[in-house]
């Protein structure tokens, strides 16, 4: 085959430069093949190390060395021996070094073999700008760098792109959108010199800026709107992916970015938004499986913050010494753990919530939301001062009326509101509810007429209060227990012990909340302190806030609150069940209730102490008001008072209050609807850190304080040894890493690769850069714009060497197939948020709002099902026409569009882009709704455009994906293609229609069904065109 | 793939383009070779393999071995006495019972008798299985790292328990390739179990391609709705209607490579023809009606019915006789917490006859000899009773310290029990196989050398295997 031949051409053109720049750099050339072939053993790792050899350093390697004579080299002569006992890399070992290899190390022997520290280790030097011949071409320093290695090559850069084809790369670079047939016009009209800045300038300033820079973002900070493990519980992070928005808008300096997120919480007077901002080491998985060793996952989550905060700022692959030392770079497994300590002192719990965010959170009201409620709460201080106003009014008219009750009142009355049920028990009972095993027994007594229990009778009352974990509840009831027992008093409960549901019981003499879906690691249980009497009547009351945890309880005993013990406080699931409402009975025979209850009731809210006062105060209105005001109890009085406002108060005093009560029930509804951000925080007394043998999380070893790697700078010694000096630290000028790996990423966004090409390691293992003198002035300029995010995107963008055509012609397919010297422009496939957002953009159906909720676009039915998942309930409406990067992503299920075009699933963090080719893709576009209605939709915006001619409405569909005009080539092919299908669907107005029907949006009835279909067929051709998922 | 390889054939795709054949010779010709190029990395096998594909049969949720596989009379006496401090010697317990107060012994419902040549033990849950017993290795003496399912499963599909590597699938893709043009080299199927239908969940990340370039990822074969993602055409295009649109969109792609010269685009060309031969070649698949009834039936009553576990098997052997390289089947319902003895059944009934019926099938077709079956979860369970040992209930909690599965074909001896543990199925006795040691006998068997096939990411070359793995010698055929 013709291809085997070829290989060794393409050996000589991929080698670093070597015809033509013969000498050979340690760094660049050397340390990889050393690194990959010989340090896992004669390496910084200590513990492996053979031999006691290193070759990392001078200090260990110039033993195996006679500079200039490879010859009587030590190193030089084990990789080149014949002798297998012998011979390095031995044959066990993995890496095989090739003729070339060698050849490199010989000549850098026969050059005097002088070693160098890891370049990315030493901070970057301004370099001088290099003298190139061809002047003319140079628009900026980048050029500069990138031709001088090119003429080195005796190579000549491509020319400038057409302008059209500039307008659409850029526009997709800046705004992750094509630009429109208008913003294309006034681009190509605008023929001043600065038409191209002006048009970067228009770019990044708009929203569209910010949604498009956030992606890559999320995609590194592992963001995702679910947990990640097991089930995949939801969570709510969108704040913290608004505020990168926001911030990438605003043009946040990317030092302040970085601090911010990383320890915005400890900056002093922290905001709202810098708490949020540290949501980004908290969208790591988190695991809310039953049954985990919680230790072993609160280890994890530290680990994969270390790990992320390395990749996202350092480029280091520091979780490689998390179980030994780093077998490649100078890190040390205490340093690990040093680095660690900092992300360890949060008060969280390694088992998370299994459905939503897991402590540490903080509500997070959007803008909107704080404004509606700095406007309730100026309202409600204006109802409350009204109220107070009303105070003496109100003793007047109520002690008017006492004088002078009216008939009706002798009554009882208690507080009805959100009251869903209830059962006096004064010896009848309204169906469905009824006693069984055993008959209706009551019973008169000091509180009438009351009902018995005998240990084995119960009330069921049907299928009333089925509450669940989100719920806000209240019981309550009157109960006289007798003798020891106890027993359950009121339940939906599985009858049997230990069983799933909820129960307010007795147990002891001590009244004890249940709220169980699986015994012992996933419920609530607590115990109110208090012991009651037994043959006494008690009054109880017991609340839930839906918050999920034991500290949203609350009891009151005779109308006054007490404290609970919690027992068990791990939660995970909904503890809803089928079983009935039981009174006296739930959990087991056992827990039958032994004893008399009366006016037992269920209400849907979490009822107030003065509420729990009403309800233990059995004494009937007309009594109190005979009572001498005097002699009234505190409850007496307070029921007299409540009933008095709630009845017969005068309108105006009965208004005031009622306005009182509106305005705080909408407060309470508004502050419950704010989202929440899992957040950053820090514990007092810190949590210890101690290096983890093997990295096992039961394995302690020597235990450690925050450090960061001693081959990086110190510490700044200013403050607390804290996160916050941490992300200090990274931000230094003199940090040799942050400004490289910051830069090299923006560049692999433009180019499609980084300078280093392995974005996420800049370490030994890592690739050198290919112009290692471009990429420190980048570093160094980026701190010189004080970390201007889009200042520093403009120079790139602006560049020479940005705006070189992307044609590949054969010589540079064979000299450069990769494009290592950028001798062209860019040419790669659009990332998958872009191929969605671009044919959602092109028809017209792209809705354009920034921010809020994560939405659920079309996806194809039931694959969650299948595996099992909680139900993907998709949106309608504009919630389909969302930017993708606001698609719900579910980590387990991830949205299947983006997964086949290459987006990271989201489940650690990813920088490194990839990109393949495959017939899932081809399938995706060619038959996935979202593509056929956007194609359906853009076909009729041109049926409805004022164009008459086919070629005109083609041509502007065109224009819409693909920016420029269709060639008259294409155009014909277009139009034969259009003709084609025309003829088909007006012989089969049905398939027309059906076509017409695929995606949710209206169709437009005023359009021909085959015309429409047709182009519809024709449109979609355009969309999967080459070119149309191609910026070039 | 290789970087030279891989520009190689760029390189060698662009020469083609530039030549004067038509684009639908072009396309053909590009399709043929790609598929081969792509798949398959240069000097593997290692060496001469005895298996050629490979079906797993995964149990998700971790069947019981107590109740299968694993015969240990001994228990009957010993029933609701509490679990020997000897025994348990204070090993980690899950979050689930560590904080029960009894641990009471829980033997088996079920009887044990022996079968086969062999006379290995097998419970009255798995007849068939017991009918095809000498062609089964059996291995008693798995043992794992993790204690919950999502980690567990996770570390059963890549090497480690975390998300982010490659699934062993994904692995032998990127390794080996596939060795059919029309259908990808990975295929995952999905079932539910009768036994116990809302248990744990199923995750894309177990056939995910990690950091693996996408391409590799195993493709899910839907019971519901499209068999493959966006598989169909829309309503209203119809066969005619997208052959030309594909045509038209070769002619422009065409106009497109010559001028701008990225060898890209001829890729993209042939995975357009390679879509468009899927759209056949799998409702062509998973079309039964050419079956014979007979051989259906042996899979049992539910083999006609897709997205059962039956259905699955016969699809895993039509796959693997158009030469998908790795099938896994994910049959979900053996968490066992609760209601043991009743769900097991359930799932029994589920997999016992097709497991058994596919092994056969293979074996009639001659299938077998270069086909490895696996049949295995994730870890076994507790001898201990969850919650309440009642008269006919009892529940088992996880346990990762030893379990059961079995292996059968390509490489691998029948009718062989390897590896015991001690009376109690609580704690290894001799010859444990670790995951990293299934792992790297499975590649073994496909003439990989696990620790030859590597992966740089991040600095690292990693592998299916981590830094461990040994391959099970005394299981392999001579």
């Amino acid at each position: 085959m013709a291809s085997a031949t070829l290989l060794p051409i393409l050996c000589l053109a991929l080698l670093p430069a070597q015809s033509a720049s013969p000498p050979v750099v340690f760094n660049r050339d050397v340390r990889p093949i050393l690194s990959d072939a010989c340090f896992a053993c004669h390496g910084p790792d200590r513990a492996r190390r053979k031999a006691d050899l290193r070759l990392d350093v001078e200090a260990g390697g110039k033993k195996t060395i006679t500079p200039g004579k490879p010859d009587k080299s030590e190193l030089y002569r084990r990789i080149t021996s014949t002798d297998v006992g012998d011979r390095m890399p031995p044959a066990r070992h993995p890496i095989k070094l090739t003729a070339a290899q060698i050849d490199i190390v010989r000549r850098w022997i026969e050059q005097g073999g002088q070693w160098q520290k890891h370049w990315a280790l030493l901070p970057p030097q301004r370099p001088a700008l290099p003298s190139v011949q061809n002047t003319r071409w140079i628009r900026n320093p980048i050029d500069a760098f990138v031709l001088a290695r090119l003429e080195r090559e005796k190579l000549a850069p491509a020319a400038e792109a057409d302008r059209v084809t500039l307008i659409r790369r850029v526009t997709l670079d800046l705004t992750g959108l094509p630009p429109t047939p208008a913003e294309v016009d006034a681009f190509l009209a605008d023929k001043r010199p600065a038409a191209y800045e002006k048009l970067v300038d228009r770019l990044l300033a708009s929203p569209r800026y910010g949604e498009r820079m956030a992606i890559r973002w999320m995609n590194a900070a592992r963001y995702a709107d679910t947990n990640g493990y097991q089930s995949d519980g939801e969570r709510v992070m969108w704040r913290w992916r608004d505020w990168v928005i926001d911030a990438y808008n605003a043009n946040m300096p990317f030092d302040q970015f970085t601090i911010e997120q990383l320890a915005g919480d400890l900056l002093p007077g922290a905001t709202l938004d810098q708490k949020i901002a540290t949501g980004f080491n908290r969208n790591h998985r988190g695991n809310g499986e039953g049954g985990i060793i919680p230790e072993e996952f609160q280890v994890e989550y530290v680990v994969d913050r270390v790990e992320t905060t390395a990749t996202v700022w350092m480029g280091l692959t520091l979780g490689c010494a998390r179980c030994h030392e780093h077998k490649y770079d100078p890190f040390s497994q205490k340093e690990f753990y040093q680095f660690f300590a900092y992300f360890n002192n949060i008060p969280e719990q390694g088992r998370a919530l299994k459905y939503g965010n897991s402590p540490p959170t903080i509500p997070s009201p959007t803008r909107a939301q704080q404004r509606q409620l700095q406007e309730l709460d100026a309202k409600l201080a204006t109802a409350r001062k009204n109220w107070q106003q009303q105070t003496s009014a109100l003793a007047r008219a109520q002690h008017t009326w006492e004088s002078a009750p009216t008939a009706a009142l002798v009554g009882q009355w208690h507080p009805g509101e959100g009251l869903l049920a209830d059962w006096p028990l004064h010896g009848t009972l309204a169906p469905p509810a009824q006693f069984r095993d055993g008959v209706a027994t009551f019973t008169a007594d000091a509180l009438g007429q009351v009902a018995v229990f005998d240990g084995k009778r119960y009330l069921d009352a049907g299928d009333v209060a089925g509450f669940g974990f989100y719920d806000k509840f209240t019981l309550s009831a009157w109960i006289r227990p007798e003798g020891t027992h106890g027993g359950t008093i009121l339940s939906r409960m599985v009858d049997v012990p230990e069983g799933e549901g909820y129960a307010l019981r007795l147990v002891q003499g001590k009244l004890q909340l249940h709220l169980v879906k699986r015994w012992l690691d996933d419920a609530i249980h607590v115990e109110c302190e208090p012991t009651l009497q037994a043959g006494r009547w008690h009054q109880v009351v017991v609340s839930y806030d839906g918050s999920r945890f034991a500290q949203g309880i609350r009891f009151y005993l005779d109308g006054r609150p007490y404290k609970h013990k919690v027992l068990l406080d791990e939660l995970n699931q909904s503890f809803a069940t089928k079983e009935p409402l039981r009174l006296g009975a739930g959990g087991g025979v056992k827990q039958r209730f032994q004893g008399a209850l009366a006016d037992v009731r269920v209400y849907n809210r979490v009822l107030s102490a003065d509420d729990a006062l009403l309800l233990a105060t059995p004494t009937p209105i007309g009594k109190i008001v005979t009572t001498a005001a005097a002699k009234r109890t505190l409850g007496e009085q307070a029921k007299l008072r409540a009933y008095f406002l709630a009845r017969e108060a005068p309108e105006t005093i009965r208004h005031a209050a009622q306005t009182v009560k509106d305005l705080e029930s909408t407060r309470q509804h508004l502050v419950e609807s704010f989202p929440t951000t899992m957040i950053m925080a820090e514990m007092a007394p810190p949590r210890q850190t101690f290096v983890l043998q093997r990295g096992v999380y039961d394995r302690p070893g020597e235990k450690v304080a925050p450090g960061t790697p001693a081959a990086l700078p110190p510490l700044p010694n200013e403050g607390k040894n804290d996160r916050l000096r941490l992300a200090r630290w990274l931000v230094a000028p003199e940090h040799p890493l942050t400004a490289r790996v910051a830069v090299n990423r923006f560049w692999q966004m433009y180019f499609g690769h980084g300078l280093v090409r392995t974005v996420d390691d800049l370490g030994s293992q890592g690739e050198p850069p290919t112009h290692p003198e471009l990429l420190d002035w980048l570093a160094t300029e980026f701190v010189r714009l004080k970390w201007d995010m889009k200042a520093l995107q403009k120079v790139i963008v602006t560049s020479a060497t940005y705006r070189q055509s992307s044609r590949l012609t054969r010589e540079m397919l064979l000299r450069d197939p990769d494009n290592r010297l950028l001798a062209r422009g860019p040419r790669f496939r659009l990332s998958a948020e872009m191929v969605r957002d671009q044919a959602l953009s092109a028809s017209g159906l792209l809705v354009n709002h920034l921010g809020g909720p994560s939405v659920k676009p079309y996806q194809p039915a039931g694959i969650e099902k299948e595996l099992g998942a909680d139900p993907y309930v998709q949106d309608h409406g504009e919630n389909l026409y969302r930017r993708s990067l606001y698609t719900f992503w579910k980590r387990t299920v991830a949205p299947p569009l983006m997964i086949n075009f290459d987006a990271p699933g989201r489940e650690s963090c990813m920088v490194r882009e990839t990109r393949t080719n495959t017939p899932l893709q081809a399938l995706n576009l060619l038959n996935d709704v979202t593509f056929v209605e956007a194609a359906r939709v853009l076909a009729e915006r041109v049926l409805r455009a004022s164009k008459p001619s086919d070629d005109e409405r083609l041509t502007l569909a065109f224009r819409r994906i693909l920016t420029r005009k269709p060639r008259p080539a294409e155009l014909r092919v277009l139009t034969a293609a259009l003709e084609h299908h025309r003829q088909i669907y007006r012989a089969d107005e049905k398939a027309a229609l059906k076509l017409l029907h695929v995606g949710e949006s209206a169709r437009d009835r005023g359009l021909a069904p085959a015309e429409v279909a047709a182009y519809t067929s024709v449109i979609g051709v355009i969309l999967n065109l080459d070119e149309a998922l191609t910026k070039e | 793939m290789h970087p030279l390889l891989e520009h190689q054939l760029l390189t060698r795709r662009h020469w083609l383009s530039q030549s004067a054949l038509g684009v639908a010779a072009l396309s053909t010709l590009l399709a043929e070779n790609d598929l081969h190029a792509e798949g398959g990395l240069p000097g593997l096998p290692h060496f001469k393999p005895r298996a050629r594909r490979v079906i797993y049969l995964f149990q998700s949720g971790a069947p019981s071995q107590l109740d299968l596989f694993d015969y240990k009379p001994g228990l009957r006496e010993r029933r609701g006495t509490e679990l020997p401090d000897s025994i348990r010697r204070g090993q980690r317990l899950t979050g689930m019972t560590s904080r029960q107060e009894s641990f009471p012994i829980a033997p088996s419902k079920y009887r044990f008798a022996r079968h086969g040549q062999s006379g290995t033990w097998l419970s009255e849950l798995l007849p068939h299985t017991a009918r095809v017993v000498d062609d089964l290795c059996v291995i008693r003496s798995m043992y794992t790292e993790a204690i919950n399912h999502d980690p567990a499963v996770t570390f059963f599909q890549t090497g480690s328990q975390l998300a982010g590597r490659p699934s062993i699938g994904a692995w032998l893709s990127y390794g080996l390739g596939s060795m059919n043009r029309d259908l990808p080299a990975f295929v995952a199927l999905v079932s539910v179990g009768s036994g116990n239908p809302n248990d744990q969940p199923l995750y894309d990340r177990l056939w995910g391609s990690g950091f693996l370039p996408t391409r590799y990822q195993g493709v899910k074969f839907r019971s519901v709705g499209e068999p493959v993602l966006f598989l169909s055409n829309p309503p209203g295009q119809d066969h005619a209607v997208r052959r030309r649109m594909l045509d038209d969109l070769a002619q422009l792609n065409q106009m497109k490579l010559e001028e701008s010269g990225d060898p890209e685009i001829a890729t993209r060309l042939a995975q357009y023809e390679l879509a468009y031969r899927m759209q056949s070649s799998v409702p062509a698949l998973l079309d039964l009606s050419r079956e014979p009834q007979r051989v259906v039936d042996r899979y049992g009553p539910d083999a006609r019915k897709p997205g059962t576990f039956a259905f699955n098997c016969l699809l895993a052997r039509r796959l693997a006789e158009r030469g998908v390289r790795f099938v896994q089947l994910f049959h979900r319902g053996w968490d066992q917490h609760t209601n043991l003895p009743r769900q097991i059944v359930g799932q029994c009934r589920d997999t016992d006859q097709p497991s058994a019926a596919l092994i056969e099938d293979l074996k009639q077709r001659g299938l077998l000899d270069d086909t490895l079956v696996v049949w295995g979860g994730e870890f076994g369970r507790t001898v201990y009773c969850q919650g309440k040992l009642t008269a006919d209930d009892y529940g088992r909690d996880h346990h990762p310290r030893c379990f059961s599965i079995w292996l059968a074909g390509g490489g691998i001896q029948g009718g062989l029990v390897h590896g015991s543990t001690d009376d109690f199925s609580y704690n290894l006795v001799e010859n444990g196989v670790h995951v990293h040691d299934l792992h790297a006998t499975i590649l073994h068997c496909l003439g990989i050398d696990h620790k030859r096939l590597t992966y740089k990411f991040q600095g690292r070359h990693y592998r299916l295997t981590d830094v461990h793995g040994e391959v099970v010698k005394p299981i392999l055929a001579g």
